[in-house]
């Protein structure tokens, strides 16, 4: 097995120091120009991209050379069992991929730290084991996809598909990595055999198998129903691509502020409706939407958006640390460093990390800090109660700053956080009537004696299953809320489609639901209204599953299998439905077509 | 398709285990069978040759016997372990040459040597360097720098050194010039390791099987067509040369045709299974003049294998 793996180096040994001396260079170039540990999430998301796609191709190249048929017999006609075989394989990979992709990062980190005053914090030092974990979960992709059998093969992507854009963060991602990595790895170790065309023979790399197949399947009749919709734009009828229906949840979205709360006081019963219309026709109306997508977790491996902010007047450029909860300066002058930034004159660590909103304002998840740049310190100026997290930065309305958390539109007084540095006490307090994930957008206008406020809910129902309505409340100037109006929306699209992901299989729905979030703390901005599914499409659902077990009787009475194997297929078709119906078919074809496929 | 037995003796044999075993062994490509129903029965010791036209089923039964490939139906056994279950152990006895010689070209020759010594415990230094010999392969020399001939060397030799109980050579000397050619069969015959086990040898070239082999297994259509010395199957097939001044017999007439040509005025038989009566059947049909002549195996074969397929109608 060592003679395997060495023999592996030494046939990509030249490819791999070029590739890693490139990968330095372009490091070390964009470290000249940029804080390549201070970048928004989508930079970071486009280099794992090239990582995993590095390592996918070299799995393809690599085993698609031992793919052929006379190259295969070679490699595994040896006394050596083929686990052993594969594994060196991986291992001899693992090593290249580690010295062109951590190497380098290592290096780029080692730099860092020692000649910049750039900050470096022990969550950096995980990221060349998350890249490198990454180019080797593409390499076991492209290695399995070359291997499996190609009626299933390609489909196992949806594992690392679903897992890897979960929503855990730090330690937890890479334990969510290692568990993608190890099961591929299993998945490869048993399709590397003599006999490719054959389906796993274990009953575990069965299950392993048929796991992330039909979540494959699950997840390409999703994009079909994509697919469905793109045709439906192109012909011109569908809600969002040309006039959207009357009262519906797309025209109210689209509404203005004004026509918004006019829609809204049409339902309104209270004797002053009348009063408020005229009203809003004279007022400013401002929009609210829930911004905040996310705020910086400790420690994770990368930033929802650079953690860092510019003192223009002083030529500071504040980063901040994960180890030390503070701002660490850098002298934009002469690059060296400029000293420490936390809250109050005693630089008191912060207790969550922080998203600079612009030169002025620092947000953690439930504090508002201004930046005093004459002191150098930041002042806690609002500060919302500790289970509540900032859903969009502060705005005006009037004489009032409106701030929206995750549970409540609170009302402070303009022109006080103006004129002074203090902490601020809100004024008004309007509680959200549902969470903050329906929330699609809050318009409100100052009255003479308070505030009338309009919620519309159904963010990510435009399609999906959630309800959409509008709610108008008015907020009196003693801080007392009353409902005056609430408009149900007709939804815009077929109720089956809107359903669609649920009823296709209510547990792969759940599954990947439950994939996303492992190992994740569950984010407050998610929090979604329960879902209300009509009798119907509870009724498809299980016709679908029933269907999908009637098939997987009658198709596993003619597959070569055992009593008890074709009972857990059955009960795997009647739980997951039809994709697990799909996944019984590529998995155990008929003795003829895999002979078929085999020769292929 | 009944039963064909090897007929070539051997000490070994009397431990009633065959070599390669088949059943009724059947291989199905979509529509088109590459194996029908094939019952083999290979004997332990010498060298067998296999033949057939290509598409005969030759390379399928050998992936079929190492594992590479399921059977559609039947039964495949190599040293009496069932194909589909080969062990590392197993593997250890079988040796495989292919006619690419595919070894992995980055590597010196002494690293790979230094590998697979490593790797089988039986292996055998003098059976590789009295091979290695016979070719111009230097250790510090990158397998991908060795031209075909060599490479084909090296690999009979790291076959050979592994000292396996059968060797399964699929044409491997296919595009090797005479000298190559010649060298590799050299050191196959004059190897003891080749000696000592079973070897199969797959080729399309009669007279390097003339040479070397022991039994002659024609394989057509995935089909057991012939299993027995190469001089017994020379001996079934004859040349005759007749003249007939007036019309010949039909072809579907002649008995044990294989083929038939008529050059200068003259017709020539390649027949099967004809004794001299055939003779009296070409005089019965009015020949002038008849003459029978022996056959070479490379004629016999090719006769034997032209039987069945289509030819210009001119031939």
């Amino acid at each position: 097995m060592l003679d395997l793996i060495k023999a592996e180096l030494l046939r990509f040994r030249v490819w791999a120091i070029a590739a890693a001396l490139l990968h330095a260079a372009t490091l070390g170039f964009f470290t000249r120009v940029v804080d390549p540990l201070q970048q928004p999430l989508f930079v970071y998301q486009v280099v794992a991209s090239v990582y995993v796609v590095l390592g996918l191709l070299l799995g393809l190249h690599q085993i698609g050379g031992y793919r052929r048929p006379n190259t295969w017999l070679h490699l595994l006609h040896r006394p050596l069992p083929a686990a052993r075989i594969a594994l060196a394989l991986a291992t001899a990979s693992g090593l290249l991929l580690t010295v062109v992709i951590a190497l380098p990062l290592l290096l780029m980190l080692a730099m860092q730290a020692g000649f910049s005053a750039r900050v470096v914090d022990t969550r950096h030092l995980w990221l060349p084991l998350a890249a490198g974990l990454l180019g080797c979960i593409g390499w076991l992709g492209g290695a399995y996809a070359l291997l499996a059998p190609r009626r299933y093969s390609v489909l196992v992507f949806a594992l690392p598909a679903v897992f890897l854009l979960g929503d855990a963060s730090g330690i937890a991602a890479i334990g969510v990595q290692w568990l993608v990595l190890i099961w591929l790895l299993g998945l490869l170790v048993a399709a590397f055999k003599p006999d490719l065309s054959a389906p796993p023979r274990a009953g575990i790399a069965e299950l392993a198998t048929a796991v992330p197949v039909t979540l494959g399947i699950y997840l390409l009749a999703l994009l079909a129903s994509m697919g469905y919709q793109i045709i439906w734009i192109a012909l011109g009828s569908h809600p969002l691509n040309s006039t959207p229906p009357a009262g519906g949840f797309i025209e109210t979205s689209r509404m203005r502020g004004d026509a918004l709360l006019q829609a809204g006081l049409l339902q309104s019963r209270d004797d002053s409706a009348e009063v408020w219309s005229e009203q809003v026709e004279l007022s400013e109306v401002v929009s609210l939407i829930a911004e905040f997508d996310a705020f910086p977790k400790r420690d994770e491996l990368t930033n929802p958006a650079p953690l860092e902010f510019d003192d223009d007047e002083r030529r500071v450029r504040w980063i901040f640390s994960h180890d030390r909860m503070l701002f660490s300066g850098v002298n934009l002058a002469d690059r060296k460093h400029a000293g420490v930034l936390g809250s109050g004159s005693a630089e008191t660590p912060l207790l969550l990390p922080p998203l600079p909103l612009d030169g002025e304002r620092v947000l953690t998840s439930n504090t508002l800090y201004a930046y005093d740049s004459e002191l150098q310190q930041l002042n806690p100026r609002i500060a919302l109660p500790p289970s509540e997290t900032f859903a969009a930065p502060p705005a005006p309305l009037g004489a009032a700053l409106l701030v929206l958390s995750d549970r409540a539109l609170y009302f402070y007084d303009r022109r006080a956080f103006s004129e002074r540095s203090d902490l601020q006490i809100s004024r008004a307090r309007l509680a959200l009537p549902a969470p903050i994930g329906s929330l699609e957008r809050i318009d409100l206008i100052e009255l003479l004696d308070g505030h009338l406020v309009s919620l519309v809910y159904g963010r990510a129902g435009v399609d999906g299953p959630f309800d959409a309505w509008q709610t108008l409340w008015q907020l009196a100037a003693d801080g007392s809320a009353h409902e005056i109006a609430r408009r149900e929306l007709k939804p815009d699209f077929p109720l089956a489609l809107r359903h669609y992901g649920w009823w296709l299989s209510p547990a792969l729905h759940s599954l990947r639901a439950q994939a996303s979030q492992l190992f994740a703390q569950p984010d407050p901005m998610r929090a979604h209204e329960p879902v209300s599914r009509p009798v119907a499409i509870y009724t498809l659902a299980a016709a679908l599953m029933l269907l999908a077990l009637v098939v997987a009787i009658a198709l596993s009475r003619r597959m070569p299998m055992s009593k008890a194997h074709q009972l857990v297929w059955c009960g795997a078709c009647l739980i997951v439905g039809l994709p697990a119906l799909l996944a019984l078919w590529l998995l155990r074809p008929a003795s003829g077509r895999a002979a078929a496929a085999g020769s292929a | 398709m009944s039963a064909v037995r090897t007929a070539v003796p051997t000490p070994v044999q009397a431990e009633a285990e065959w070599a390669i075993e088949t059943r009724a062994l059947s291989k199905r490509y979509g529509g088109k069978l590459a194996l029908d129903a094939l019952d083999l029965q290979i004997a332990r010791g010498g060298i067998h040759a296999i033949v057939g036209a290509n598409g005969a089923g030759k390379s399928t039964l050998f992936r079929v016997l190492l594992g590479f490939l399921p059977p559609t139906s039947g039964t495949a056994a190599i040293l009496g372990c069932d194909s589909q279950r080969l062990k590392p152990s197993d593997r250890r006895r079988i040796g495989f040459v292919n006619e690419e010689h595919t070894l992995p070209g980055w590597m010196r020759v002494a690293a790979l040597i230094a590998m697979q010594r490593r790797l089988y415990p039986l292996w055998s230094q003098a059976a590789l360097d009295s091979v290695l010999g016979q070719f111009h392969v230097l250790p510090d020399q990158h397998v991908s720098e060795l031209s075909r001939g060599e490479r084909a060397g090296l690999n009979l030799a790291l076959a050979l050194a592994q000292r396996p109980d059968i060797l399964v050579l699929d044409e491997p000397t296919l595009g090797l010039d005479v000298v190559a050619k010649r060298a590799f069969l050299e050191a196959l015959m004059y190897s003891n390791e080749a000696a000592a086990s079973t070897v199969i040898y797959c080729s399309h070239q009669m007279e390097e099987i003339e040479r070397v082999a022991d039994n002659l297994i024609i394989l057509e259509r995935g089909q057991l067509r012939n299993a027995s010395a190469p001089d017994t199957f020379c001996a079934r097939v004859s040349h005759w040369i007749a003249e007939f001044p007036f019309q010949p017999p039909p072809p579907a007439n002649v008995p044990g045709l294989l083929q038939m040509q008529r050059l200068d005025g003259l017709n020539h038989y390649v027949v099967l299974d004809q004794s001299a009566e055939f003779a009296e059947f070409l005089r019965s049909a009015g020949a002038r003049t008849v003459n029978c002549m022996a056959v070479s195996l490379d004629r016999a074969v090719n006769s034997f294998l032209a039987k069945n397929h289509a030819a210009p109608a001119a031939a």
